[in-house]
């Protein structure tokens, strides 16, 4: 036992201590200074794995399918490690495993859940000596941040070339049909049957479309979700793969109730999408062998968290501030905004930081038209953040008026200004480096206007899931 | 009856990366506010170009097996596609797009993709793709304006022909290839570039430049001055941003 380690292990759990007394969320920092210390201190931490690593990676979902993942180990009495959502790179997981150890480094845990970006798959395997690796989706969305979607794919398929690990993997994903031939890994596959939601024609992403074997276009007799559906290619024999976990019988009231194989299950969340996050969940929980009473319990009991679509009330006026983070999510979104038949004010902060995504053109991407449909009902927009400009030019280049939008690059005074408006709700979208500086303006605002801290927070159609 | 232009977006299934069709919107808004009508016409692959009833060509980006595909459908298409150019017709290629009009695409791999070969330039992949806010300055009828994009690429491109004129000058970024500050390609009305952001929305004198070289080629007059107060926050936004100390 090295004393190193234990220096480590100490200095990282000050760090925390201190970052959250600083206020700060304190996730990143504390990891990359215990790693200078001890660089192989996540080597170190993870060896106190008793049953597995897991990492749960894709572009859309990997949080909302990670927190199911662990309600379910917390329902089966297990012991785990979990990292937080938006601390997913190596220091972010370095820390969440030194906040769960003990002073000495000793502590052992049942499991270790490790949501992480895509293109850090290949990085975490070489520190951790993983299991499983879950696979929600790919989606375009960190193009920008690592080059195109084919290539991060490429990445992950050769980094666990070679590994233990056993992959779960979504079968209605065309862009993920080749990895167990490529890999000759074990490879589990969940999806869905046929469900009255399906769409027969056309999707909006053009992600997958192409057969990875031959790049030929892909046939599809049926959509789910976005690019997710019933698939073959015409040129060659590639298809859906057979399914181990099978969804069936969904139907959405809006709650989602389905059936996995022979297990019955219902959850509050909503969206096609959730349901895939639930799919996946729980085709983990089976593969490690967890009760289905356990399993069903925990999906039932799951409630959403805060901060992803939280509930304020200031002065009266009911304000929800929702995450985005690309166009499906942007998409999602909006469409929501068209179920809420009332007049409504909405702000758009738009960042650009690393977290965010240095390329802001997605928004281009997005059917940001809905905001000029007159069923949408919006009073007026106000852009606000980084980028400011560019979404008030989308909204603009969108056919909204122009009278109706307000640019204020400072977010309280953005803030102040939708929740101003006459009408019903007050819709605060933001970009992931500004939501959590928009959820203390509003914690603030609400507070001072004497409101309920009402924070009843609701996922329900969240764009995307992060 | 209102006058019609026709821009055709070449492959938009194949070759939209980056927001790239919001060129697109902001051409169509822009000649609308201009008082004429305006058509996008999707032309996919095997379909044929109707040069005489086309104002402008429009194509984007696509990842390299894309890139493929378009290629040989473009290839039987070559002589009429040149010889429009050449007459004036305006052209804005993207990123994949613009490589294809060069002699050829060398990947890091060293896999050779040739070219359509309409210009003496051609692109060589490296590894380390060239990201980031980029800034140049160009120059339209003889003024001197800045124009802001985004760039993400691997390829890095080179104007062999010295007579080659760039699409401008780099301020801050990267452009053809990280090396001689060029940026794109200038040909006629044809602009050749390696801006995403997408290009047009932010740099409306660009968007004005393909608008007014159509209207001059149908005779058409452009009269009234659109309101860009929220393009030109959007630049100079974007502009603050790569220059933070010069104002
Ligand atoms: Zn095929």
């Amino acid at each position: 036992m090295s004393l190193r380690l234990i220096i480590a292990v100490i200095v990282g759990k000050l760090a925390i201590y201190f970052s959250r007394i600083a206020g700060n969320q304190g996730t990143d920092f504390p990891g990359q200074l215990a790693r200078k210390i001890y660089p192989d201190i996540l080597t170190a931490l993870a060896g106190h794995i008793q049953n597995g690593i897991i990492i749960v990676t894709g572009t859309n979902g990997k949080t909302t399918t990670s927190n199911m993942i662990a309600e379910i180990f917390r329902e089966n009495a297990s012991t785990y490690v979990h990292n937080r959502a938006g601390a997913n790179m190596l220091t972010g997981i370095t820390t969440a495993f030194i906040k769960a150890t003990s002073l000495s480094g000793q502590r052992t845990f049942d499991y270790a859940l490790l949501e992480t970006d895509e293109a850090n798959v290949p990085l975490l395997l070489q520190e951790v000596e993983a299991t499983m690796l879950i696979i929600t989706n790919f989606f375009r969305d960190q193009l920008d941040r690592y080059g195109e979607l084919d290539h991060t794919i490429n990445l992950i398929k050769n980094a666990v070339q070679g590994s233990r690990l056993e992959l779960i993997l979504n079968a209605d994903d065309p862009l993920q049909s080749d990895f167990a031939s490529h890999t000759g890994l074990k490879c589990w596959f969940y999806g869905f049957g046929d469900t009255i939601y399906d769409e027969l024609t056309s999707a909006d992403s053009r992600e997958g479309r192409y057969c990875v074997f031959c790049g030929h276009v892909l046939s599809y007799e049926r959509y789910h979700y976005a690019q997710l559906g019933q698939y073959h290619c015409p040129n060659c024999a590639n298809h859906n793969a057979a399914l181990n976990f099978t969804g069936h019988s969904l139907k959405m009231d809006p709650g989602i109730h389905f059936t996995i194989n022979d297990l019955g299950l219902q959850s509050t969340y909503q969206g096609f999408y959730n349901a895939y996050n639930i799919l996946a969940a729980v085709s983990v929980g089976k593969r490690l062998g967890i009760n289905d009473d356990v399993i069903q319990r925990a999906i039932f009991n799951y409630q959403p968290r805060a901060g992803r679509m939280e509930k304020f009330m200031i002065a009266g006026k009911p304000c929800l501030l929702v995450l985005v983070k690309n166009p499906t999510g942007l998409n999602q979104s909006l469409s929501m905004l068209l179920l809420d038949p009332a007049e409504k004010s909405l702000f758009f902060a738009l960042n650009d930081n690393a977290a965010d995504g240095r390329d802001i053109s997605w928004i281009w991407d997005a059917d940001v038209e809905t905001v000029a449909r007159p069923e949408a009902r919006i009073s007026k927009i106000i852009c606000s953040g980084q980028r400011s400009g560019d979404i008030a030019l989308r909204i603009k280049y969108a056919g909204y008026s122009t009278d109706d939008i307000r640019i204020e690059s400072r977010l309280q005074e953005g803030i102040a200004l939708a929740i101003a408006e006459e009408g019903g709700t007050a819709f605060i979208l933001c970009t992931y480096t500004a939501l959590f500086s928009c959820r203390q303006i509003m914690l603030k605002m609400q507070k001072q206007s004497g409101g309920i801290a009402q924070t009843e927070s609701r996922q329900q159609q969240k764009g995307g899931g992060e | 009856m209102t006058e019609k232009f026709v821009i055709a977006h070449m492959y938009p299934d194949l070759m939209n990366l980056y927001g790239d069709r919001g060129n697109l919107l902001c051409l169509q808004k822009r000649i609308r506010g201009y008082g004429y009508d305006c058509e996008i016409r999707q032309l996919s692959l095997n379909d044929l170009i109707d040069f005489p009833n086309i104002d402008m060509i429009f194509m984007g980006g696509g990842s390299d097996r894309e890139q493929g595909l378009v290629y040989n459908d473009l290839l039987t298409k070559v002589e009429n596609l040149l010889q429009e150019i050449e007459n004036g017709l305006p052209a804005l290629c993207i990123c994949g797009a613009y490589q294809l009009l060069g002699q050829y695409y060398k990947a890091v791999d060293g896999t050779m993709l040739k070219g359509l070969g309409f210009f003496d330039l051609y692109t060589e992949g490296r590894p380390g793709r060239l990201i980031g806010n980029i800034l140049i300055e160009s120059e339209i009828d003889g003024q001197k304006t800045s124009v802001v994009g985004f760039e993400n690429h691997g390829g890095r491109t080179y104007l062999c022909d010295k007579k080659l004129k760039p699409f401008g000058t780099v301020v801050r970024g990267h452009g053809n290839n990280g090396e001689d500050y060029s940026e794109g390609l200038w040909y006629k009305n044809l602009i050749g570039t390696y801006l995403h952001g997408p290009l047009l929305p932010k740099n409306p004198r660009i968007a004005d430049f393909f608008i007014k070289a159509m209207a001059a080629r149908r005779g058409l007059p452009i009269t009234n001055i659109l309101d860009d107060t929220i393009e030109n926050f959007a630049h100079q936004q974007v502009k603050n941003k790569i220059l933070p100390n010069i104002t």
